[in-house]
């Protein structure tokens, strides 16, 4: 009796967190009566109405092409920046590195609402609100440390001689970088690049405070302002969700290890 | 192992492409290659047909031009708090923004509408009190485009005609109650939002008050204001002729109240006109007119004056095309259509000499024509936002019975006087310098 | 004193300053920058729908008025209040879900990326989702009531969190011993005092981890009560973050807003500083 039970518990939990999911996704192609009341747990009939609604009044594409643009590109910035700086964090010797490392921690702390301002007047002075550089430049405030930090924690893991073949052989610092240590380190940055694109793809208060049109608005944002219309129409909102939780799921399901791996070596060992 | 290097190499160049196409996307004319001049207001109901209508005729009229509309939230405040966030990110769309009337002066003294003078509109047309609203210091703003003003509807099939004071409006309602049976005898809107702040302003200004004065001084906690708040609190708690759920009732609720032939009486704007004729909703259709707001004595009837004006965003590239579109949309007869499509009462006072408007409207252009002149602006200043949300407050607090109106009125003026010093804006809310 | 350093040494000092630049230079400009710009926008008075006052330098009457502010005091109260709350079930769950993880189940990978999901979907969606299931058209509303908003909101950011402090504490129950539970089965220790007195004694560096980690999430916390309620009803649920950001960009008053925005840095940055010291004290790995 002791042995199943907690496989049962764990189940369980596990299962009832994946209720309201469960939920969302059975009200979001059924009928719009059914929304709030009469509904069973078992859907019985299944439309894809809101779905289409979604993409034909509302052109929910524009929004994942904005997200997809944004969180891309920052993923590419970050990590190919990242990696060079993480690189020289880790293997490099050179004075200052304890203090730049925990600068660079520190400052992915930085709370979003503490350095929006300063961003907005910048970007405005600039011409960058709403536009692809005035997002994808105030999300490396978060994608850079966070990327120098995973990086860090998976180069350290690499063994010490790596570098000494290559140099060995005359090759530069930089060819041994992009020929040795990445190719090598590739989980490591794989894990990095998914969960940059994870977090730069569900970013919402610098969406919100710099872009202004439908045009512009990355998913998150443009599902949070379905709201405000005279009736709110759930059925759509909900549809929406789902569609903006398709690639992250994804993500998960087929990196699960490696995004594991990458948190769990930032956040917890040194 | 090489073929990851190469794109690694590769990525850079990607990057640069991704920016370079951010920066360029975010410019640029319409899809077809015509410069397109965009519009941004209500498109409530039919309000978005008479709109496109209108734009339609526009492009015939002045080619190669296009207009496109840019939907906002219904609700006003939100719409402003979107114009907000648009006009402090200097964006250059859209280039005709419909805005309340309470918001011209907030709006042109930030710099983020531009002054119509350069243009030389013709204004003597137009009401009054509307264009006073869009003055500011010394320069005129935006032009009126439909006026809003408070009425009194009343039941025509329950009392011979409508009450001239107060007392009698309170004595007529009370005699429907009993002797039809009514649940209501007035209602208006009392939930601690603008609305509530017309109310008041049309109760104060029949008791003789008024929030400012000739000097721009904040007179809302005078003799006046104490006895019209204190006459709106009993006439809910202690005459019991209003129901105390208005106090979170907006437009829409008192209207299907009246609607529903609950009350004897309601307060609402024009909009409720058109939409309580109609027979298939309506049960009171054919059975009410409206009227101007009672009066005290020492007082006369006074209307709150609300309505919609359209101005041209400051960072437009196209002023020159928007000023055209503003004067369009503001010629007698597109008016005249919106007035008949809409049921919304034009700002030109040419129109209500013509039988054509009562036509349009389907009551009679005199009876609106009386109650637009008793109409009275609101305080035309920059922080009327912020006046309006210390106003609202006490009210809802007095109306509510958390506080006596003589206490919560003499803290609203002082926060308003407070207000009105931290903003530099010290010689009251004179519009001039 | 540092000794003197070899050709060979003083360019790979050069290669590492090279390396780290670009990442560096971007994050001063866009972070570290405009952290101070915010600092020493708090000590002016810049209300941008009042240009004619221009930015006046006022030292600290921006912050005199936050802690005269009533309203800031129920921010704060509030965001202590959600801290409080979500930080506690989530690591009541998150060690419940972690002991069921360390066990040699079949199913081990889909079940941890079943239970990551709710992790990885965007906050917003999050929202909206616990959202649906309490909105009840017609009927009482949950979300009209300055308590009882709180449930759907605690409720959504600890179904979303959970996972991610269950995966710490996961990795901190894998870094345990065997040998030790059975040292201690051996000495007839039942499965709660092994709990008591082998996992949660070795476990304290990962839950202390957690906990700061999330403390200073829930501290800075933003998406899912905007999304949700608002801060409503009125400003019932009005965490720190929204009334900052309200401030700047709904009230355009910069300078307040700004002063309010230091005050989460400050908080947070406390915060920070302890996670960092924990991290970097030795973790007592058998």
């Amino acid at each position: 009796m002791r042995r199943w039970l907690p496989t049962f518990a764990t189940w369980l939990l596990v299962g009832a967190g994946l209720f309201p999911l469960y939920w969302v996704v059975a009200a979001s192609l059924g009928p719009e009566s059914s929304l709030f009341e009469g509904r069973s747990v078992i859907p019985s009939v299944i439309v894809f109405d809101h779905y289409r609604a979604l993409f034909d009044e509302r052109d929910f594409l524009i929004p994942i092409r904005n997200s997809l643009i944004v969180a891309s590109a920052t993923t590419l910035l970050a990590v190919t920046a990242g990696s060079l700086c993480a690189y020289a964090l880790a293997r490099l010797r050179f004075r200052g590195k304890t203090t730049i490392l925990a600068a660079v921690l520190a400052i992915s702390m930085f709370p979003q609402v503490a350095i929006v301002s300063p961003l907005f007047l910048a970007l405005r002075a600039a011409g960058l609100i709403n536009t692809y550089p005035g997002l994808i430049l105030p999300y490396l405030t978060f994608a850079m440390p966070l990327s120098i930090w995973l990086l860090v924690g998976f180069f350290r893991q690499l063994p010490d001689d790596i570098e000494e073949a290559g140099l060995i052989d005359g090759a530069s610092r930089i060819r041994t970088f992009w020929e040795i240590v990445v190719p090598l380190s590739w989980p490591g940055v794989t894990a990095t690049a998914i969960l940059t694109f994870l977090y730069s793809w569900n970013e919402f208060l610098f969406a919100l405070s710099f872009t202004l049109e439908p045009e512009r608005y990355t998913v998150p944002v443009a599902i949070a302002l379905f709201r405000g219309q005279y009736q709110v129409a759930w059925g759509q909102i909900l549809a929406a969700a789902i569609v903006a939780t398709i690639p992250v799921a994804l993500l998960v399901l087929i990196a699960q290890r490696r995004i594991v791996g990458g948190l769990t070596a930032g956040a917890v060992k040194g | 192992m090489i073929r990851t290097t190469l794109a690694l190499r590769a990525c850079p160049g990607c990057v640069a492409l991704v920016l370079a196409g951010g920066i360029a996307s975010g410019c640029g004319g319409g899809s077809d290659g015509r410069p397109v001049l965009t519009f941004s207001g209500s498109a409530v109901g039919r309000e978005a047909e008479i709109l496109e209508r209108q734009f339609d005729r526009f492009e015939t009229a002045h080619p190669p031009w296009r207009v496109e509309l840019r939907s906002t939230p219904d609700s006003a405040d939100e719409r402003r708090q979107l114009y907000v966030q648009w006009l402090n990110a200097r964006a250059a769309r859209p280039d005709v923004l419909q805005l309340d009337v309470i918001w011209t002066a907030e709006f042109a003294a930030a710099g983020w509408i531009r002054a119509l003078d350069d243009f030389a509109p013709v204004v003597s047309d137009f009401f009054p009190g509307s264009i006073e609203a869009d003055r500011w210091r010394g320069s005129l703003y935006a032009l009126p485009w439909f006026v809003d003003v408070g009425m009194l509807y009343w039941r025509t099939d329950l009392m011979p005609q409508p009450p001239a004071t107060f007392e009698a409006l309170m004595q007529q309602a009370d005699d429907v109650m009993q002797g039809e049976g009514l649940p209501f005898g007035f209602v208006w809107q009392g939930a601690r939002y603008e609305g509530l702040v017309t109310v008041f302003l049309e109760h104060l200004g029949g008791f003789g008050g008024q929030i400012v004065d000739e000097h721009g001084e904040i007179t809302v906690d005078s003799e006046e204001a104490v006895r019209a708040l204190t006459y709106m609190r009993d006439a809910i708690w202690s005459r019991h002729v209003v129901p105390s759920a208005v106090l979170t009732w907006q437009e829409e609720q008192s209207r299907f109240a009246f609607q529903n032939g609950q009350a004897a009486f309601m307060r609402n704007w024009p909009y409720a006109h058109a939409l309580m004729q109609d027979s298939r909703g309506s049960r009171v259709a054919g059975k009410f007119d409206i009227s101007l707001m009672p009066a005290a004595a020492g007082g006369s009837p006074t209307a709150a004056l609300g309505g919609s004006h359209l101005a041209i965003n400051a960072y437009s590239a196209h002023a020159n095309a928007a000023f055209d579109l503003i004067a369009f949309l503001t010629a007698p007869d597109q008016m005249l259509e919106r007035a008949r499509v809409a049921g919304q009462f034009p700002s030109r006072l040419s129109l209500y000499d013509t039988p054509a408007l009562t036509e349009a409207l389907g009551l009679a252009a005199s009876s609106a024509r009386r109650v637009i002149e008793s109409a009275r602006p609101r305080p035309v200043t920059p922080i009327y936002s912020e006046l309006s949300d210390i106003l609202q407050i006490r009210l809802h607090r007095a109306l509510s019975q958390q506080q006596e109106p003589r206490e919560a009125l003499g803290e609203a003026a002082s926060a308003m006087r407070a207000a009105l010093t931290r903003a530099g804006l010290d010689g009251g809310t004179r519009r001039y310098d | 004193m540092p000794q003197r350093m070899s050709i060979a040494e003083s360019r790979e000092v050069r290669m590492a300053w090279l390396f780290a630049a670009p990442a560096l230079l971007a994050i001063a400009l866009v972070a570290a920058f405009p952290v101070l710009w915010t600092f020493w926008e708090s000590l002016h008075r810049h209300d941008l729908r009042l240009p004619w006052l221009g930015r006046p330098f006022v030292g600290l009457s921006n912050y005199r008025e936050a802690f005269t502010d009533a309203r800031a005091w129920s921010a704060i109260a509030h965001t202590l209040f959600f801290t409080a709350t979500t930080v506690s079930a989530e690591l009541a769950l998150g060690l419940a879900l972690a002991l069921g993880l360390n066990r040699p189940l079949r199913a081990r990978g889909p079940l941890r990326a079943a239970a990551l999901l709710p992790w990885a979907m965007p906050t917003v969606v999050a929202a909206l989702i616990w959202r649906f299931m309490f909105e009840s058209p017609g009927g009482s509303s949950w979300f009209v009531d300055p308590l009882a908003a709180w449930v759907p909101i605690v409720l959504a950011d600890v179904w979303k969190m959970m996972p991610f402090v269950a995966l710490l504490l996961l990795a901190g129950l894998q870094n345990i011993d065997h040998s030790m539970y059975e040292a201690a089965a051996l000495d007839g220790a039942g499965p709660v005092r092994q709990f008591a007195f082998i996992t949660l004694p070795l476990l304290r560096p990962a839950i202390a981890a957690a906990v700061v980690f999330r403390s200073l999430d829930a501290f800075r916390v933003f998406d899912v009560i905007y999304v949700m309620t608002g801060g409503g009803p009125g400003t019932a649920t009005e965490p720190i973050s929204l009334y900052a950001f309200t401030a700047l960009f709904r009230d355009l008053r910069f300078g307040f807003g700004s002063a309010l925005a230091m005050m989460v840095f400050f908080v947070s940055f406390f915060l920070a500083l302890a996670w960092i010291r924990l991290l970097a004290t030795p973790e007592s790995v058998t």
